[in-house]
């Protein structure tokens, strides 16, 4: 197809493709720095004055929390599919890491690679389970394997019930770590699942996923298999909050059916994607540190945040449906359209002449 | 010349309404060839057959030899065939761009290789993004690129239709209604554009379409179903000629 065209491009749309394409460039430069910038603050965080110990280790779970969040915007945000059920990914993260730890005495790392694998590998079981459902019959069916999660847990020896696994403090490369030392590991991780994430949605494959979530027939009538792509972000979800649930287990040194059978683990994952906008690199991260931090703020009143959040995900739905982060967005994407629309009329005028038209006379009358 | 798609004795039922009747139809590679027949004729119930969107209940479907019966319809792009829909149906929240790269789906590569954005499919992608140019620039879409298609006219999603089909590379590509709905000046420049994707580009077409002017200009030859069967078939003259078409369907407008 390319030779075809070559030589008879209008003269002038090449000045203008350029400019586009370095418009794109530089956006695309902009939101990477503004990536780093948030990261780099993260990592100064614990050399702040007044920064005390035990501030590290709520932070972590705050970052775990947007871990968990992120996994789930996998599916809500770029695939169009609702899990109430990723709070069984979770257990299974921990539970996985917890089990190695306290049986093989595996190195933290490991741990957490261990746990998002499990959950991975579950994880793409029930996609394949769950692809013949549709809408709400397949929330409800992740929801069915939240509590199959919660029943194991609680039943089986292996998993201690209530009693819980209790383990040894952690150590990554041999090393003992304190709550800083573990706050770093979280943003590590952290780091690398939004890195990935932020390759991810770019990616043919994201785009893929978003065809999906658009139109299930025209994206199978673009040569996209429904089957692979939603078993596959139903797998990379999974392993995401799985690896977030082993952090999670491994940070409190004790997991316990007490805590992992709670259904409202689910619930508050999605919502913290669903609050900050599950198909936005910074929607989960907002999200999750809104759901986590809320009971944090309310202090003595910490039960009530359970009405707030609710009021909130209410709230979310009937005015900004695409998440808080997509109205904030809202005018700076705007102004980007506007800057890429000006650069692509701007050499090119509306009265071009046109292309088809013209080539095919051109046949005719070489 | 080669048989590039063909059908044989398609049998479809909805319940007790039988939409396909034994339709029989064969498209030969490299021509322009229009199905055409009056409302409810069974004509978009027999693109999905073709296009494996819809199971049929006898007869076959080969694709350049190869039977197809049982292929699901994202492989029948991996095959070379594209289609369009008869109501648009784009991802409008998404940029012309992204919709035409969209098409390119099946020349991405490995998707597990892909989601790391690894500098080899960052190549790729610029190459696609290339090419995706080039074929808005064919059909006047240049100006649209970062538009998102719900934003744009009626027409122009038509064309970005066409444009996301063609990104698939396919070797025979199926408009359901190209010009439905078109005013007479846009309905001229998409048959320019059906013909050069024939003849420029080597893709063999099969159209359903209402507009004569377009289907009597563009293909060489037309089937004609009614109630579901085959009714006639030969070139647009024949077609024209033919008093059994004139009765069931073009009557007098056949002047044209």
């Amino acid at each position: 197809m390319a030779g075809n065209e070559e030589g008879v491009r209008p003269t002038g749309t090449g000045r203008s493709e350029a400019a586009i394409a370095r418009l794109k460039r530089s956006f695309a430069a902009q939101n990477f720095v503004l990536v780093v910038l948030f990261f780099l603050l993260l990592f100064m965080m614990p050399f702040a004055p007044g920064f005390k110990g035990w501030m590290a280790g709520q932070a972590a779970l705050v970052i775990i929390y947007i871990m968990a969040a992120q996994g789930v915007s996998i599916l809500t945000g770029y695939t169009g599919l609702v899990s109430v059920g990723h709070g069984g990914f979770l257990a299974i993260g921990a539970y996985t890491a917890a089990l190695l730890t306290k049986y093989f005495a595996i190195d933290l790392a490991l741990g957490v690679l261990a746990g998002g694998a499990m959950a991975g590998f579950v994880g793409m079981v029930m996609g394949l389970i769950f692809l013949r459902l549709a809408g709400p019959f397949m929330a409800i069916g992740t929801l069915g394997f939240a509590f199959f999660v919660g029943a194991v847990v609680n039943n089986v020896p292996l998993f201690e019930g209530r009693d819980g696994i209790s383990l040894a403090p952690n150590r990554i490369f041999g090393m003992q770590i304190d709550d800083v030392g573990f706050y770093y590991v979280c943003l590590g991780f952290f780091a690398l699942v939004t890195l990935f994430v932020f390759s991810l949605v770019r990616s043919g494959v994201g785009r893929a996923l978003k065809a999906l979530r658009d139109s299930e027939k025209a994206a199978q009538s673009s040569g996209v298999n429904r089957l692979f792509y939603r078993t596959l972000a139903f797998t990379i979800s999974a392993t995401i909050t799985g690896a977030a649930g082993a952090l999670n287990g491994l940070i409190a040194h004790y997991v316990s059916a007490e805590v992992y059978s709670d259904i409202w683990y689910s619930v508050d994952i999605l919502v913290a994607a669903v609050v900050g906008g599950s198909a936005m690199l910074m929607g989960p991260i907002v999200g999750g540190a809104f759901v986590a931090l809320l009971p944090f703020f309310l202090e003595t009143l910490a039960d009530f945040s359970f009405i707030l959040k609710g009021v909130v995900l209410i709230a979310v739905l009937m005015f900004a449906p695409a998440g808080i982060c997509e109205v904030i967005a809202r005018p700076f994407r705007a102004y980007r359209r506007r800057r890429l629309e000006r650069a692509a009329q701007g050499e090119r005028g509306p009265e071009r002449p046109a292309p088809p038209v013209a080539m095919v006379r051109k046949e005719a009358n070489p | 010349m080669a048989s590039h798609l063909r059908c044989e004795q398609i049998l479809v039922r909805f319940g007790g309404v039988v939409a396909c009747d034994k339709v029989s139809l064969d498209v030969e590679e490299g021509k322009i060839v229009g199905l055409i027949g009056p409302n409810g004729a069974g004509k978009t119930t027999l693109f999905n057959v073709l296009t494996r969107f819809q199971a049929h209940d006898a007869g076959h479907v080969y694709y350049r030899g190869e039977l197809i019966d049982r292929k699901r319809p994202h492989e029948m792009v991996l095959m070379g065939m594209a289609r369009t829909f008869q109501n648009i149906n784009l991802f409008g929240e998404q940029s012309t761009l992204d919709n035409i790269l969209i098409g390119a789906h099946r020349l991405t590569g490995s998707p597990i290789a892909n989601m790391y954005s690894l500098p080899g499919s960052r190549r790729r992608e610029r190459e696609l993004a290339r090419r995706a140019g080039e074929i808005a620039e064919m059909l006047r879409l240049s100006g649209q690129l970062d538009t998102a298609v719900k934003h744009l006219p009626y027409g122009f999603q038509k064309r970005v239709e066409i444009a996301r089909a063609l990104a698939s590379e396919p070797r025979l590509i199926l408009l359901d209604e190209p010009v439905a709905g078109c005013n007479d000046e846009e309905t001229a420049e998409l048959r320019e554009v059906v013909k050069r994707i024939n003849r420029e580009l080597g893709v063999t077409v099969l159209m359903v379409e209402h507009d004569m002017s377009m289907v009597m200009n563009c293909c060489e030859h037309i089937y004609v179903v009614n109630f579901g069967a085959n009714l006639a078939q030969g070139s647009p003259a024949e077609i024209r000629a033919n008093p059994s078409v004139i009765s069931a369907y073009l009557g007098q407008e056949v002047e044209a």
